[in-house]
This record gives structure tokens, C-alpha cells and sequence, in this order.
């Protein structure tokens, strides 16, 4: 029993129930020989073709793993370049702005003399452990500053490690570009241009990565007299240097690890002062009603 | 016969067959089911209120949050109501993308779904797996267009994220070569299987006027025999263009769920070797020129009014609801979820049926809970 009805570009037809009486235990014996075929496949050679539907399939994950594609994306990271350790984020607050689960926090960087503010972050905090990694921050960032890992394996045992810090949020350039060359090759010179750029406005050792502020001079003040603080900081830093250069490479990662308990009460300031800061919104909304 | 009293109890929440957590509220006389009743709410997330204090782009990665088996289908639903509020044009090249992914999700869907139909009839994972591992291979071309196997997030008002790369449709062209012998071997596994006729046979029965009354819609409708498919009766997108037909169940059981599932993944396989000859003509990028900077999507004002726009998606109609006083964030945000409807007449299928019976015609249904109780 079939019926057809026409419709427009195609029909409708009633799936066949198959009304033939079978012997009792074919059917079964049917399925049987289809898992059997495949049985015996799987003892041959490893699927490489897309098309393949009987074979071994599995991946032997710890030891051996797929290529990911380049568009992968996990977790957000920060890009620096790799000789000026200049970081590419200008704290222009788009990423904070349009995360959906609202994890990302950022302060932004000020002249020490004239308290003017700085392209320049002086905190970025990303809360990894409520990121949804909808990757909306690196689409919607205008200098190509934050982007996405494919680092996937981020498990452990201490929640707050997953709030990560600019420090280790920070990656080089040449990072970004190994695991996506094609993406960072449309990006390069957009992103390079609005470096320079930002850079102007920077000084001394504001905006240079933390693990690189051992490893390169700071910036030249710009044209305008460097005010006396800032001249003094960036001197007392480079008789750190100096001091550090003796014992070569330190670690960067080991310079300055801030505590987990550090990291815990910089998060919660950080949420109070955006609490109150709503809080004093609503004041004023509701004396404008 | 002996007389016996009639006894209460609960199925789930926490009960591995649920599909989630979901709890079905059973009267059973011995094995008899004299009542049932579902009950939601576990995995409620706020889905609509957020939508009022978020963005109109900020919604699209909640959306894959929906049905996170089909979150491309999912994206299309917003991004197709948000389009139509706005009035914002799709370059051709971006729908036969859009069509493409859907399909492809199709495909994925039923062939899990049916597994975990099988797997709760009490065929332990062998047949499950033969759909997982097509799954797989499909996800695997998310992965290489969207950047993500499964929350997509690939969906933007205008178009789509990114152009597909240039190894994606070879690689398509060389997984769809697999897919007729899938579907060719799926079914000689199992259609004709004994114990699946035993269990699927004249189980769970929803008549055709009782699916309308439920307004249920999807494989569940067209397996009661109603010929109704939101792709032919309100096409969108470019789906007027494509040629493909509608299978329809004639009794309404269990079994015939099954079939028609397996009959929609031959059709999807029509549609996209027809998208696969027509995308190379398709005219335009793949996304329309005044949207494509996430800044111009971020900051989308649509004009007030109120919209409702509907795709078919794997379970059936998806819904939304959007309205809009002028401002980014919409004033009103309603998902019509088709899990969630199609969940309901599941008290009316399984009365006068056995308790092991529930399970597999919750299975049959298809649902999802993040969609049931976003």
C-alpha cells in the first residue's frame, strides 16, 4: 500500500512496512552477517578515506591525535610580538564588551606621570573555567590581539588556576602563526600597522609583555619630555635587568607568579567595583524615573 | 484475576534512559502503564530572560546550547528570524553553505538518534555506534568550517562566519560516497530484525489528529502519516530549488519512526548532491557585504516590530519568536522548542503499554533536554 501525494519539486510517499512474511530468525540472521563483515575488516588496515564505512576508525588518543584545522578553536590567548614584546591588546574593552558569559575583565594601562590612560592593558583576566568558547572576543577584536588556542588539555585540581592572568594569557606571535598559518597571514599586516600605532603612545615598559620585559630594552619615551616617574621606574627596571642579564634566561614564567590567594582577591575587587558600578546605574536610572 | 491496587512511581529525573534529566510521573497497574505524566524543568537556563539583557549576537552561541546535537539548524533559527526582522538579504553562495550544514546535521541526528533508539530497545551499543562513527566523520567537517564539533556558533545574521575552506567540499564530496552504503547497511542491520519488530511494532501509536491536536511536528508527525515538512510548506532559505521528497509512516508506531528517520537521510543526501553540482555556480560571498564585520553585527538595531520565523530543523519545527522596541537587545525573545512540543502527547502514546515500553517510545520521540527546557 502506497500512496503518492505530488508536491511542489517532490511527492510524499509512505515508507514501506515490508509486508512479507519471513522465515523467523533471518532478519536477525541479516543484521548478524552485517556486524560479521565488519569483524573481520576491522583486523585490516587503518581507515584513512572519509568514505570508508567498515574498519578500524579509533584513535589511539594519548599517543597518537588528529591534526586539528586550523579555524579550532578552544580558549582565548594574547599575542606579543616576538622581538619588542609588545603586546598587539590595546585594552579597547570590545572583547569584555560582547563576551556572552561576561568572563573577561581588563584594566587599563595609565601614564604614571600624567595619568592619562595608555593603549596599553595593565590587567587582563580571563575566567577559563566559564568561558564558552564561542570565539565572538577574537572575531569582534580590532587588532587582532586576542585570539584562539588549540591547546585543549586544561584540566586540574585548582579552580582558580583556571583564571589566567595577562602573563599567562600572553603568547608570541610566532606561536599564533604555527598552528594558523593562513588566518595570521590574512591578519599580518592589519595587525603589525595598528601596532605601530598604539605604540606612540606607549612608553618605558608599559605594554610589553611581562615574560619579555627582562629580555628587551624598554620603549623610547616619545617626542614630549618624559615626565621624572616614569624616567626613574623604567631606570630601576633596567638595573633589574641588568642584574637578571647575569643569570641569563630566567624563567619568565617563574619572575613573578602571582598566588592563587593574589589572583582570588584581584577577581573579587574586580566584580565588586563592576557591582557597585552597576548598582550606582540603577541609582541614577531610577531617580531620572 | 486478582485484584490489584494501582501504584506511583517515578521515572527519573536521574535515570540513564530519560535522555536527560527528565522525570516521567507513572501510574502502573503490575507492568501496565495507566498514566503518565512528564515532567520538565531540570535543566532550565534562563535561555529567554538572557536573551533580554544580551545582544542579538550574543544569543547566537546560546542558540548551539539549544539542541547541542543539531546546533547548526539551531543557529539558522535565529539568524533566519533576526534576517527577516531586519530585512537583511543572504548572498546565494551563503545559503547553499547554510543548506549544506543542515543537511549534514540531518544526517548526523537521525543516525544517532536511531542508535540510541536501538540502545534502549536493548541492542547495546554495536548499532549506536554505526551511527557515531558517521557522526563523527560529519562533526570532523564542522570542526574544518566552524572551528568547533559542536557548539558551531557558525551562523551570522547576513550569511555565515567564514567561507568554507578549500579542502571542505572535497572532503564532503568523499564522505557523501560513504553514505549510501550506510544507509543501505544501517537498515539491513536492524529492519527486519526480529526483536526490533517485537519491540517496535504497533508500539506507541500517536493517531494522526492526536499528533495535529499536539501541533507536534517533525519525523514524529510524518511518521503518523501527515506529509508535513516546513521545507515544502513554507521554504526557506533556497530550499524552494531543491528537489527532494517527504516519507511518511502510515501507522504511526514506533517502527515507523525508525523507517521514516532512515528515509529523511536518503532525501538529505539528494539535497546536498544537488547543493554540491549548484554551489559552484552560486553567486556572492558568504555573507552579505553590509554585515560582514562582527562590529556591524554586534551593533545590529532592528526596527520595531515583532517577527516569527520557523526552520525545520532534525526534530521538527523551531521557532522563534523576536520583538524588537529598536534598541540591541530584544524586548521579547520566545523559543518554540519542537523536543518540548513533541514531548507532550508521550503520556497519551504510552498508555496501556508495558514500563519497558516507555523507554523505547521516549527514545523514538527524539528529544533533546537543553531544547526541552532551555
Amino acid at each position: 500500500m502506497t500512496t503518492e501525494i505530488e508536491i511542489q519539486r517532490g511527492k510524499a510517499y509512505t515508507v514501506d512496512r515490508g509486508s512479507v512474511a519471513k522465515a523467523p530468525g533471518t532478519g536477525m540472521l541479516k543484521g548478524l552477517g552485517v556486524v560479521f563483515k565488519h569483524f573481520v575488516k576491522s583486523y585490516g588496515a587503518k581507515n584513512s578515506k572519509k568514505s570508508d564505512i567498515a574498519g578500524t576508525f579509533t584513535v589511539e588518543y594519548p599517543e597518537e591525535r588528529t591534526k586539528l584545522p586550523e579555524t579550532y578553536r578552544n580558549m582565548p590567548i594574547l599575542l606579543y610580538d616576538d622581538e619588542s614584546g609588545q603586546e598587539l591588546c590595546t585594552s579597547c574593552f570590545q572583547c569584555e564588551r560582547i563576551c556572552p558569559p561576561q568572563v573577561i575583565h581588563i584594566t587599563q594601562e595609565k601614564d604614571p606621570a600624567t595619568g592619562k590612560a595608555v593603549p596599553a592593558a595593565a590587567e587582563f583576566l580571563i575566567e577559563y573555567d566559564a568561558c564558552m568558547s564561542c570565539g565572538l572576543c577574537h572575531e569582534v577584536c580590532p587588532f587582532d590581539a586576542i585570539k584562539m588556542d588549540h591547546e585543549f588539555e586544561l584540566s586540574s585540581a585548582e579552580h582558580l588556576s583556571l583564571t589566567l592572568n595577562k602573563e599567562a594569557l600572553n603568547r608570541p606571535v610566532s606561536y599564533y602563526a604555527a598552528i594558523a598559518p593562513r588566518l595570521w597571514e590574512e591578519a599580518r599586516a592589519g595587525a603589525y600597522k595598528k601596532l605601530q600605532g598604539s605604540l606612540k603612545r606607549r612608553s618605558g615598559y608599559i605594554g610589553i609583555a611581562p615574560q619579555m620585559q627582562d629580555h628587551v630594552p624598554p620603549a623610547p619615551v616619545p617626542e614630549k619630555p618624559a615626565p621624572r616617574a616614569a624616567a626613574e621606574a623604567a631606570s630601576a627596571r633596567q638595573a633589574v635587568t641588568a642584574e637578571a642579564a647575569g643569570s641569563t634566561q630566567a624563567a619568565p614564567t617563574a619572575a613573578a607568579p602571582s598566588t592563587v590567594d593574589e589572583k582570588k582577591a584581584r577577581l573579587e575587587a574586580i566584580r565588586a567595583a563592576k557591582a557597585a558600578q552597576k548598582a550606582a546605574d540603577q541609582n541614577d536610572q531610577a531617580k531620572e524615573r | 484475576m486478582l485484584k490489584t491496587d494501582e501504584l506511583q512511581i517515578n521515572i527519573g529525573p536521574q535515570h540513564p534512559s530519560t535522555h536527560g534529566v527528565f522525570r516521567m510521573l507513572c501510574t502502573v497497574d503490575g507492568e501496565t502503564i495507566v498514566d503518565l505524566k512528564p515532567v520538565f524543568g531540570y535543566l532550565h537556563r534562563n535561555h529567554e530572560q538572557l536573551a533580554e539583557v544580551s545582544t542579538y549576537l550574543q544569543m547566537m552561541p546560546y542558540t548551539d546550547r539549544l539542541d547541542y546535537f543539531n546546533s547548526m539548524a539551531m543557529n539558522w533559527g535565529l539568524a533566519l528570524a533576526v534576517e527577516k526582522l531586519a530585512g537583511i538579504p543572504v548572498p546565494e553562495r551563503a545559503e547553499y553553505i547554510r543548506v549544506i550544514m543542515n543537511e549534514l546535521t540531518r544526517i548526523l541526528n537521525h543516525a544517532s538518534a536511531l542508535g540510541f533508539l536501538i540502545n534502549d530497545m536493548g541492542a547495546w551499543q554495536t548499532p549506536l555506534l554505526f551511527g557515531l562513527r558517521e557522526r563523527e566523520k560529519i562533526l570532523d567537517l564542522f570542526e574544518l568550517a566552524s572551528g568547533a564539533r559542536m557548539m558551531c556558533n557558525y551562523f551570522r545574521f547576513g550569511g555565515v562566519l567564514r567561507d568554507l575552506p578549500p579542502e571542505f567540499l572535497p572532503q564532503l564530496q568523499e564522505l557523501m560516497a560513504g553514505l549510501p552504503g550506510f544507509f543501505d547497511e544501517f537498515e539491513t542491520l536492524l529492519r527486519d530484525n526480529e526483536i526490533l519488530m517485537a519491540r517496535a511494532v504497533d508500539v506507541g501509536i500517536l493517531p494522526k489528529e492526536l499528533a495535529v491536536s499536539y501541533s507536534v511536528t517533525g519525523p514524529l508527525l510524518r511518521a503518523s502519516g501527515i506529509p508535513y515538512d516546513i521545507r515544502k510548506a513554507e521554504p526557506y532559505g533556497i530550499y524552494e530549488r531543491l528537489d527532494f521528497d517527504i516519507p511518511v509512516g502510515s501507522v504511526g508506531d514506533v517502527y515507523d519512526r525508525f523507517l521514516v528517520r532512515i528515509e529523511e537521510m536518503r532525501q538529505s543526501y539528494r539535497i546536498l548532491q544537488q547543493c554540491l553540482e549548484q554551489i559552484g555556480d552560486a553567486q556572492g560571498g558568504h555573507i552579505v557585504k553590509e554585515m560582514a564585520s562582527t562590529g556591524k553585527q554586534k551593533a545590529l538595531r532592528p526596527p520595531v516590530g515583532d517577527v516569527y520565523a520557523r526552520v525545520e530543523t532534525p526534530k521538527g519545527e523551531l521557532g522563534f519568536y523576536l520583538v524588537s522596541d529598536g534598541s540591541p537587545q530584544p524586548y521579547r525573545y520566545k523559543v518554540r522548542a519542537p523536543s518540548f512540543i513533541n514531548l507532550s502527547p508521550l503520556g497519551d502514546m504510552c498508555r496501556g503499554h508495558k514500563v519497558a515500553d516507555v523507554v523505547v517510545i521516549l527514545g523514538s520521540i527524539d528529544i533533546v533536554m537543553g531544547e526541552v527546557d532551555r
